[in-house]
């Protein structure tokens, strides 16, 4: 009883008490949220550095010249930007003086990068968009001796890799819908085995089938041919995407596929309008994680695609690099822009929708 | 609408077997309760009848023929599930719409049969939401919405009225049951509250593990329950059971003497709390609990029996607890069972002990 008196007249404190102990969280608060944004800032540039610099470069980099200037002021516009927009972040207060802070560190930057770094800047690196041989154009500037690489127009080498990524996405997502589907509502012999071996598919490294898998082609006769490597590519990535999918079928409840099907539905008008609709989020994730698997794909594309009419952009990355690089590493890098900016593009349209994507409960 | 015949009906799934064998009429417009405790095969019954379970053997009739074969699509049934399963990605308004879309039913007509329908359970505003921004009342709501706007042959309610507020739910059971009786629907409700069983069903079928324990009108159940799992499942407080001895004529329960007609063996005596009385003579005991229930009271008196609970109208009248009472009855409403068979020994009765 006694004990319990003491606990309420500490509990019930003055108003001082209560504003010191206000003012110690806020302060708590404030040292905490300051040291994970400083940990941030610390690990988050040496991963943004080399995408910074890789634009920088393709953007700035002279034929035949190594200059390294550019690059270092660049640097010393990044990171003070990058600081500022934390601190700007920190220390306002309230949303109308965030805003009116970011605006200012904004143009305080802009007006940094114009007058350091603009001066720099030119479109000559993107030489490659227009000229299918430039390669000779740019030994012709330090020296007479011509390509040794025979370049395609670099749009087919775009298109190609289109192809190959877009097919592959739309077989990959149609395939992996149906059979999750299938594996998550219908019980059949060797069910369960299946599931697991939808998981050790994956595990093996695909590097130990390549022999075996060019045989194959070259039997087939889908040697050097988008199709054949389309093929591979998907028996690679449909175990993975089917299981993925699967988990988002079971989150989907057996009553409302039942409802349809009472409603007058036929079991594939249920599956369609019904069940499909619960899982689009999940054949979001899918078609974004195989389509940008396939716009990176390298070993598969190398082995199996010899014609260069069937090169694909990281073929063509490839031998700008093996080409050109001594001479001019500005292409190189504005090579590499060209074949970021897709993926870039499509992770920022879909992140809204992976953000929210939770995987459903995956149940054997 | 239809008549309904389950004919020796089983239903396993694997080796489970949910429903050994089922045999059961319905009437053409009956309205019917399914009603017994949680996993004894309600909403199993309810899923053959709509079509999305096949039975494993026996068949199902409608108006006299066998429908085994006949798809879920195309039985028109309308159903209400305990989840209420309405389509997250779809308005209220295309939920309610979605069975119309099959029946090719025109557009203009659809829409009116949709706020016809949404008007009737009281969702006419709600009709641009979707399911996910409504609360549990207002979803099962349009789920009853959408089994009646395709007007089925058949009506399945699969506890619909169970997240219901109690206004709403007494509203909403008048309603159900008008509609019914306008409509003329035959209707299967499946609930586990025995008053929305006996004031809206014509007849209650009370179930246990897969099996029809009894059939009959509410009165039926209540008056004659053939079991003692029927008696102990109707009746609100449940009834008062307490195990004795049947010998010549006097059943023998810890030694107090009831004076019996018919029975012999183990037996056990069935008093339904409403039916005892706060008596002078009778069963002695003293008053263990009084508990005020607006316009009854409900005592527990602790006797030599065990505590016995009694419903009595009025108030308590200056009673209190420990106070000295006896409990009397009427011999006509006293049950008594044999307690191996658990089955009702039919013309049995016992009178209160003698003083
Ligand atoms: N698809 C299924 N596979 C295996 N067993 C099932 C399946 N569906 C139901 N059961 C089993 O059948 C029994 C009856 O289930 P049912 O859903 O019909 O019960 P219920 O009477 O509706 O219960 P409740 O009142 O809790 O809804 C339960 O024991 C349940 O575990
Ligand atoms: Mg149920």
């Amino acid at each position: 009883m006694v004990a319990a008196t003491n606990g309420t007249a500490r509990i019930t404190a003055t108003g001082d008490d209560w504003g010191r102990l206000a003012a110690r969280a806020r302060r708590t608060r404030r040292v905490k949220a300051t040291s994970i944004y400083a940990f941030l800032i610390a690990v988050s540039i040496p991963i943004v550095l080399p995408y910074f610099w890789l634009v920088t470069i393709a953007f700035s980099a002279r034929t035949g010249v190594a200059e390294t200037q550019v690059l270092w002021r660049a640097v010393a516009v990044l990171v003070p930007a990058v600081i500022a927009f934390w601190a700007a972040a920190m220390l306002a207060r309230g949303q109308r003086q965030r805003w009116a802070f970011v605006a200012l560190v904004a143009l305080a930057t802009i007006i940094a990068f114009v007058a350091l770094v603009g001066p720099s800047l030119h479109l000559e690196n993107f030489i490659f968009l227009v000229e299918p041989d430039f390669a000779s154009v740019l030994r012709s500037k330090v020296g007479t001796v011509t390509g040794a690489v025979q370049f395609p127009n670099v749009w087919h080498a775009f298109g190609n890799s289109i192809l190959l990524a877009g097919t592959q996405t739309v077989i990959v997502v149609t395939v992996a819908s149906l059979a999750a589907y299938y594996l998550s509502r219908f019980d059949f012999p060797g069910r369960s085995s299946m599931l697991r071996s939808l998981l050790v598919l994956h595990a093996f490294p695909v590097l130990t089938l390549i022999v075996p898998l060019f045989l194959m082609l070259y039997y087939i006769g889908l040697l050097d041919s988008l199709i054949g490597v389309i093929l591979v590519l998907v028996a690679f990535e449909l175990p993975f995407a089917i299981f993925i999918m699967k988990g988002f079928f079971d989150a989907v409840p057996w009553d409302i596929e039942m409802s349809a099907l009472t409603d007058g539905a036929s079991r594939r008008q249920a599956f369609l309008k019904v069940v499909l609709p619960q899982v689009t989020n999940g054949m979001l994730a899918i078609s974004v994680f195989t389509f940008i698997r396939g716009w990176e794909e390298y070993i598969f594309v190398f082995t199996f695609l010899i014609r260069n009419t069937n090169w694909t952009m990281s073929l063509y990355m490839f031998y700008v690099r093996e080409d050109v690089m001594g001479v001019d590493y500005g292409v190189v890098s504005a090579v590499g822009v060209f074949y970021l900016v897709p993926s870039l593009l499509l992770y920022m349209a879909a992140q809204r929708y992976l953000l929210q994507m939770s995987v459903g409960g995956v149940k054997g | 609408m239809a008549s309904i015949e389950f004919r020796k009906i089983t239903k396993r799934f694997g080796d489970v077997e949910v429903i050994p064998d089922m045999d059961l009429d319905i009437a053409d417009g009956e309205f019917v309760a399914l009603l017994g405790p949680s996993g004894c095969g309600k909403s199993t019954s309810l899923l053959l009848l709509a079509g999305i379970y096949l039975p494993s053997t026996g068949d199902l009739l409608f108006d006299g023929h066998v429908v085994n074969d006949v798809e879920a699509k195309d039985r028109n049934v309308g159903i209400v599930f305990q989840s209420y399963a309405l389509y997250p990605h779809m308005t209220v308004r295309d939920n309610i719409m979605f069975p119309l879309r099959f029946k090719k039913t025109p557009r203009e007509e659809a829409i009116r049969r949709v706020n016809e329908a949404a008007a009737l359970v009281q969702v006419g505003d709600l009709l641009d939401r979707r399911p996910g921004q409504l609360s549990g009342g207002q979803q099962q709501r349009v789920a009853l919405a959408r089994a009646l706007v395709k007007q089925p042959q058949l009506l399945l309610l699969d506890e619909p009225l169970s997240n219901l507020d109690a206004t709403l739910r007494l509203s909403m059971r008048t309603e159900i049951k008008s509609l019914q009786d306008e409509l003329g629907v035959t209707t299967i409700l499946v609930t586990h509250d025995q008053i929305e069983a006996t004031t809206m069903a014509d007849r209650i079928i009370c179930m246990r593990a897969g099996r029809i324990e009894q059939a009959g009108t509410p009165d039926d159940l209540y008056a004659r329950p053939s079991s003692l799992f029927v008696a102990s499942f109707i009746g609100s407080p449940p009834i008062n059971l307490v195990e004795g001895k049947a010998v010549n004529g006097t059943v023998d329960v810890s030694g107090i003497g009831f004076p019996a007609t018919g029975a012999t063996g183990a037996v056990t005596i069935g008093l339904r709390p409403e039916h005892l009385v706060v008596a002078d003579t009778g069963l002695p005991g003293r008053i263990a609990q009084i508990e005020p229930m607006g316009r009854e009271v409900l005592y527990v008196v602790s006797t030599d029996i065990g505590h016995i609970r009694i419903l009595e109208q009025g108030s308590t009248a200056g009673r209190g607890a420990g106070e000295a009472v006896h409990v009397g009855f009427d011999e006509a409403h006293s049950l008594v069972f044999d307690t191996t068979t658990e089955r009702l020994i039919p013309d049995s009765h016992v009178k209160p002990p003698a003083p």
